[in-house]
């Protein structure tokens, strides 16, 4: 059944059709939310919620844009308003989007050189780190470097500007890269700590 | 003299929770009929309500449970509520072919967990709603709808109602043909709100990646900001005016800038939220604060 | 690319579109080690961004059982067992919904239609065409809408209802709107903003005519 017939069929109340359009977009909506959240389980959670919200709403639905961009916009909110509500103040999205300086770990010097990560990062480093970031700048890495999104389906989906969007993946990956550095010289440390004392006092 | 019922319910749904209800009924020979009625909830509940003409009252308290208290003077309706699952149906039947609107008239107050999800459709009469963070879809014709501390996707469509929202969060969608609208410190990232004879009032903040659409045919659309608040602006009014207090940038791009009708395009400060104001003739006005 | 500065290289550099063989990219990289390891990061975390989408798991068969259960109880899915009276007023009057009449959903389908034949708002085409266009397809829009409201007119019981005046005074301000967005488009037919209140008039007289049939 092609999509377009399946809202269609969807927005009368037939089930077939809204399992149809269940099984087209579950998986790339529930990688969204596991990417976001970092659990199984809340994943899951939240990516029932996105459908049942979808499915409350289906009939509103016009076809000025993309399904699949109306879809993954509500999954977004939806695991954005769970990350607002976890958080320990009220968090609006400016703060999601904007992290305080003091937080955001200390500021890297430009021109320093650093480390380098390759070699050292793999996918279970990386969700960690992914996990550690504010929601905002979360959800774009995610849209963009782990889903593919380009910046206008992610303008879109964010309801923010292009400019805005690619601002926000900058930050995102400059975010990422000190907390993986963070990562590395901590595990470095453990390692040496761990050799020392293996070697023992002889 | 009132008499006082206490009667326990097992709400018969064939699928989902089973939740006893507590139904208490008191009835006056004289003329309210008043029915209040209890339900256990899950998370996320679902409320819908339907009432023809009357005041419905809901806030949040920390309860999860559903309470409806109902009023109403005339024979010639009930009142129901049942649940189904983890969604409680609130509805006011009219049990005459031919009925007076002050006979149709039921009163509600409800008491919802705060995360409850609300469908309200009243007619006239009005409509408040406090403190709920769920999802929210409020239509009615005539009835005036009053959202305050609500959060969430909240949608409200009126026809001559008119609205005001105060310190709500989340989305806002809003569209009446003749009720005014008044939209004051709000946080909310996206506000969609137009009315053909209506005036719109915002004072609210604008927040980074906010989107703030606000539009009408006729009458005023009144915004006001801070000197600190930073956004992208088009005002366009296609045969009334725009007057404007903020010092914008202008835009690059000289081609933005519609040939018709008075328009003002720019940046205030950086830019951070999008704010669009439209008009057919109406008069447009961007106030700084005092 | 012109870059001087690291920062400025780093803020504007994207993985994959900046071209190593740019000229300005690679001469900047031969004399800046803090950069070429920002690049090299960058490539890093791009490919563990790849693994990470390859390697999501199967959601649970369970989130759609759990799901299916509830769109039955909430009366969305329909056919659900034994939901009876009650949940098809539900379905019928409340807001989950749109207007769910024939007439609504045909009006929209015939607003869609009517406006797609009038062109592409940004063509630069004459303006008697935009005339032309947009008269040809709101002039039978236009009768269809004003035989649904005297259908309703004539089918309604309760014409003294406050609510019914309301929907009709309610009418008369969309048609005055249309009326006045007709004489714009009149002036200006290349005028979009004109046309788009004029299409959203339209709209909303199909919104409330519905609603009155509703009653």
């Amino acid at each position: 059944m092609p999509e377009a017939e399946a809202i269609r069929l969807a927005q009368a109340g037939n089930a077939a059709a809204f399992e149809r359009l269940y099984r087209l977009h579950n998986r790339r909506v529930y990688s969204l939310c596991l990417r976001m959240v970092g659990n199984t389980a809340e994943a899951e959670d939240l990516t029932q919620e996105a459908f049942l919200q979808l499915f409350r709403k289906i009939a509103t639905f016009r076809g000025e844009s993309a399904f699949s961009t109306w879809l993954h916009r509500l999954a977004v909110n939806v695991v954005l308003m769970r990350l607002r509500k976890k958080s320990a103040t009220e968090t609006s999205l400016d703060e999601m989007t904007e992290p305080d300086e003091e937080s955001g770990g200390p500021r890297r010097d430009f021109g320093t050189p650093d480390l380098r990560l390759s070699g050292s990062i793999d996918r279970v480093n990386l969700q960690r780190a992914v996990e550690q970031l504010p929601p905002g700048y979360k959800a774009v890495f995610v849209l963009h470097d782990v889903q593919g999104y380009e910046h206008n389906e992610i303008a879109e989906i964010m309801e923010c500007s292009i400019g805005n969007s690619k601002s926000q993946l900058h930050k995102a990956r400059m975010r990422l890269r000190e907390l993986l550095h963070e990562s590395m010289r901590d595990k470095a440390r453990e390692d040496r700590k761990a050799a020392g004392n293996a070697g023992g006092e002889d | 003299m009132s008499t006082t019922q206490f009667v326990s319910l097992g709400f018969n749904w064939k699928t989902g929770l089973l939740a006893p209800g507590l139904l208490l009924v008191t009835s006056s020979p004289v003329f309210a009929h008043n029915i209040e009625k209890h339900f256990k909830v899950e998370p996320r509940s679902v409320v819908t309500i339907h009432n023809p003409n009357g005041k419905v009252v809901v806030k949040a308290w920390t309860k999860s449970e559903v309470m409806v208290i109902a009023t109403h003077t005339s024979d010639k309706v009930e009142v129901d509520a049942e649940q189904a699952g983890n969604r409680v149906d609130v509805t006011t039947h009219q049990l005459s072919e031919t009925i007076s609107p002050e006979d149709l008239r039921a009163d509600y107050q409800i008491n919802v967990p705060e995360d409850a999800e609300l469908q309200i459709h009243d007619d006239s009469g009005e409509v408040t709603v406090a403190n709920v963070m769920g999802d929210m879809n409020v239509e009615t014709v005539g009835a005036g709808v009053d959202l305050e501390d609500a959060a969430g996707y909240l949608t409200v469509k009126t026809v001559g109602g008119s609205f005001q929202c105060v310190r709500c969060a989340g989305r806002l969608e809003v569209s009446s043909i003749s009720g005014s609208f008044r939209l004051l410190s709000l946080r909310s990232y996206h506000v969609h709100a137009q009315t053909s004879k209506g005036n719109i009032l915002f004072d609210g903040e604008f927040l980074p990646n906010g989107i703030y659409r606000l539009k009408n045919y006729s009458g005023v659309i009144e915004v006001h900001f801070s000197p600190g608040d930073s956004f992208d602006l088009s005002a366009t009014s296609l045969k009334g005016k725009v007057n404007n207090q903020a010092s914008l940038t202008p835009p690059a791009h000289p081609d933005r800038i519609s040939k018709f009708g008075n328009a003002i395009l720019g940046t205030f400060n950086a830019g951070h939220a999008k704010v669009e104001l439209s008009s057919f003739d109406g008069t447009i006005k961007i106030l700084k604060r005092d | 690319m012109a870059t001087t500065t690291c920062r400025s290289f780093q803020e504007q550099f994207e993985p994959g579109s900046n071209s190593p063989r740019d000229v300005s990219v690679q001469a900047h990289l031969r004399d800046c080690p803090a950069c070429r390891s920002f690049v090299e990061d960058l490539g890093s975390i791009r490919a563990a961004a790849i693994e990470l989408a390859g390697s999501d798991p199967e959601p649970s068969a369970q989130i759609w059982i759990s799901l299916r259960a509830q769109l039955e109880q909430e009366g969305i899915i329909h056919g659900a067992a034994g939901k009876g009276w009650f949940a098809d007023l539900f379905r019928g009057h409340l807001g989950a919904l749109p207007r769910p009449v024939l007439a609504g959903a045909y009006l929209s389908v015939l607003l869609a239609v009517a406006f797609g034949l009038s062109g592409p708002i940004n063509s630069r085409i004459n303006r008697q065409r935009w005339l032309d266009g947009t008269q040809s397809s709101t002039t039978p829009l236009s009768a269809q809408l004003r035989s649904f409201e005297n259908d309703s007119l004539t089918s309604r019981p309760d014409t003294d209802s406050p609510v019914t005046a309301s929907l009709h005074s309610n009418l008369e301000i969309v048609d005055n709107y249309i009326s006045l967005c007709q004489d714009s488009v009149r002036e200006e037919p290349d005028n979009e903003i004109a046309r788009d209140y004029l299409y959203e008039a339209y709209q909303q007289k199909a919104d409330l005519v519905a609603q009155l049939n509703e009653r």
